[in-house]
């Protein structure tokens, strides 16, 4: 009697468990803007738990020095997260042309790809991988541009050299550049000890001379041409006139700490959420200006970013829609979307949203909106991403080394294209 | 007669005993064994013989198909693996024999001090051992940062050179800077194991070779020298291995640039394998550099034991 008795009681106790079974999701994030701060993300996820009681979120924060590695572990070992945060290049171009990605097509429904269209009208084509699937479903979006000290510019005179609308040409550019030099001031330093914010890098090649890194296929990496080996050419001759730096020991990250503390007045990674993060580490006197990058005809074709959410493969139907609804609320919530932005620095890829910054703490985020209308191509989607940004850098090293521009573009564009 | 049988059971009755103890005592010195040796077979082992298996296969995120020798044959092929491996082997030329010879120098000046000025130098020799790799290559790559780092600061002041110098981003002097802090992490071990060694060497001997009339170096080289021996072989051997897998300095300072200068054979299997998904290729490229590390050890073993004999 005394059994049955202990084992219905088991028993009672066990329905409440059962009631309130909850699935447990993980979702690792890439450092993008302030998605990299717990309590921001904590708060996002309260939210959500708010709307979804019974959805555990597990977040693991990934960094871009050891993020990709980590990734990549666990793909091998099978222990991938079900959400992650990152942008196409990564979530379409590497890990889902590899097919461990899943197909999110049912999260573009005919209302938010509408949306998103009216942000940008490429916008679903850079979600999609050859195959025909979306792997991507994209929050926030940005344009890539370079930021100079205005008061050491106006100081010089080099200011002349940047037009209202914040472009300068080629020449332009050398100018300012000649006249820092001249002034006893370190010009830009072109860093390449890395792949760590290459846009930047990359922006300032092929804008020199318009020329195109990618083709418009996304097929073949295309630095190699004319354009692109004149505007290398240029930039060797460059350094070696003083007017620019190169440096083959530090990367985005080192160059802006460079600018911040004052060593040079020109830095070529920048963007909105960057302004953010680097506030509290400029030194006194420092005004940072956002300019585009210069090009032959003024008018610049500036690196994209997009981030958004993909789905690592899964069997558990049960996680999928979890993660599903996940995706949904932070992305397309009236609400919680313009917040879940807020939280990057960057431009939501949702039209509906409108202007979150003004009047905010960001409010000098709004004023980057203006580069979005030279939005360039999101080549990072062309297949081989990952050899290029490591070719890339090489190349750059190779270059300023004194390389001969035209033959080492040529070993460049052969291991990338693998031709 | 009968005694003698019964002595000769008993002591067959002992000899069945003892085995039986023996056994017994074999069986618990297998199960105390037991959980190391796991942790040695699946750690170790298994890892080990699953990389000589995926270095015969196209293993990459997409395709595992078996491709035999191929990865071999472009290993020999691939440029950047032949200066990888001759960085490699630069670092480890010049810092064994440096750490050794300096280990041994510092060991043998402070083991003679006061016990509490012994305590102190080891201290200060092991922080870099202690403090983690990270940490300390943050503070070298400031001091040898070409617009603020205190290196070139103090040349300038000393009038070495004229111009700044960007120690890092140096074809010349990169792979020079690399070892120099390899240098610096791997003396606290074996400066604390020389003092140890030295602290036990036979004093009797020394003494009596005194009092023959040696001189410092024929105590050194004739009683010292030979006690130390297999310490020696010891750091020998682990500085090898530290040097030929040196990585964590490359991978935060120099990711292996510039112009490959300072790109070593770790580095390049973090790269295949991590950064181009190219696993294959990466266990070829381990493999071979297993079997070079057990080349140099062995070789080591043989001098040590040439010379001990």
């Amino acid at each position: 009697m005394k059994k049955w008795f202990a084992l219905l009681l088991c028993l009672v106790l066990m329905v409440p468990a059962f009631a309130l079974a909850e699935t447990e999701i993980t979702l690792w994030t890439y450092p993008i803007g302030s998605w990299s701060k717990s309590d921001v993300v904590d708060e996002i996820v309260a939210n959500f738990n708010a709307v979804y009681p019974d959805i555990k979120v597990k977040v693991e924060y990934l960094d871009y020095t050891s993020g990709d590695d980590q990734v990549t572990a666990a793909i091998e070992a099978g222990t991938t997260p079900d959400i992650i945060f990152e942008g196409p290049e990564r979530l379409v171009a590497n890990w889902g042309a590899a097919g461990k990605m899943m197909d999110i097509s049912d999260l573009w429904t005919e209302e938010t790809s509408a949306d998103i269209a009216a942000a940008g009208e490429a916008m679903k084509g850079i979600c999609t991988a050859a195959d025909g699937n979306i792997y991507l479903y994209p929050l926030c979006m940005t344009t890539h541009c370079m930021v100079i000290d205005k008061a050491v510019f106006e100081a010089t005179g080099a200011m002349q050299y940047i037009n209202e609308d914040r472009t300068w040409t080629t020449e332009q550019f050398q100018n300012a550049m000649k006249v820092l030099a001249d002034a006893g001031y370190m010009p830009g330093i072109v860093y390449c000890g890395g792949q760590g914010g290459d846009q930047g890098t990359r922006a300032l090649v092929y804008n020199l001379y318009s020329a195109q890194f990618a083709n418009a296929e996304h097929t073949e990496y295309t630095i190699g041409s004319e354009a692109g080996i004149k505007g290398l050419t240029l930039l060797q001759q460059m350094a070696n006139d003083g007017t620019i730096v190169p440096d083959p020991a530090i990367v985005a990250g080192d160059a802006i700490a460079l600018f911040a503390n004052g060593t040079t007045p020109t830095c070529f990674c920048w963007n909105a959420a960057l302004l953010e993060t680097n506030k509290a580490s400029l030194a006194e006197g420092i005004e940072p200006y956002a300019v585009t990058f210069p090009s032959d005809d003024g008018v610049p074709v500036l690196d994209g970013g997009i981030w958004g959410f993909g789905l690592f493969k899964n069997d558990d139907a049960a996680k999928v829609d979890a993660a599903k609804k996940f995706i949904q609320f932070v992305c397309d919530d009236p609400v919680q979307g313009p917040k879940s932005t807020y939280a990057t620095g960057y431009f939501p890829t949702k039209a509906s949203f409108g202007d979150i910054y003004t009047g905010t703490e960001k409010a000098g985020n709004a004023e980057y909106g203006m580069f979005t209308q030279y939005l360039g191509d999101i080549y990072q989607v062309t297949p081989g991403w990952a050899t290029q940004r490591t070719e890339w850098w090489n190349l750059l090293q190779r270059v300023f080394a004194g390389g001969d521009v035209a033959s080492e573009v040529a070993v460049y564009s052969a291991n990338v294209n693998g031709k | 007669m009968k005694g003698a049988f019964l002595m000769t059971k008993a002591a067959k009755g002992g000899t069945a005993l003892s085995r039986a103890n023996q056994r017994r005592e074999n069986i618990a010195g297998y199960l105390f064994m037991l959980p190391s040796l796991l942790f040695f077979v699946g750690f170790v082992i298994f890892p080990m013989g699953l990389c000589l298996f995926n270095s015969f296969f196209n293993y990459t995120m997409t395709d595992f198909s078996f491709v035999g020798l191929a990865n071999y044959k472009e290993l020999i092929a691939d440029p950047i693996f032949r200066t990888a491996l001759v960085n490699t082997i630069v670092i480890v030329l010049v810092s064994v024999p440096v750490t050794c010879v300096f280990s041994l120098w510092v060991a043998s000046v402070i083991y003679k001090m006061h016990d509490r000025y012994t305590s102190l130098f080891r201290c200060i020799f092991y922080l870099p051992v202690v403090t983690g790799s990270v940490a300390v290559t943050v503070v070298w790559k400031w001091m040898f940062s070409p617009y603020t780092g205190i290196l070139n600061y103090v040349f300038r002041s000393l009038g070495l050179i004229s111009k700044n110098i960007n120690w890092l981003g140096s074809p010349d002097y990169a792979l020079g800077c690399i070892i120099l802090i390899l240098l610096t992490t791997s003396v606290g071990q074996p400066i604390v194991l020389y003092v140890s060694a030295l602290s036990n060497v036979d004093h009797s001997l020394v003494e009596a070779a005194e009092v023959d009339g040696a001189t410092n170096l024929q105590v050194f080289w004739k009683i010292k020298w030979p006690q130390i021996m297999p310490t020696t072989l010891y750091i020998l051997v682990i500085t090898t291995i530290n040097s030929f897998q040196c990585f964590a300095l490359i991978q935060l300072l120099t990711s292996g640039g510039p112009n490959n200068s300072t790109q070593t054979i770790m580095y390049y299997i973090y790269y295949n394998a991590f950064k181009l998904s190219r696993y294959g290729y990466g266990s070829a490229m381990g493999v071979i550099l297993a079997a070079i590390i057990a080349v140099f050890s062995a070789m080591q073993f043989k001098l040590a034991k040439s010379d001990n004999g």
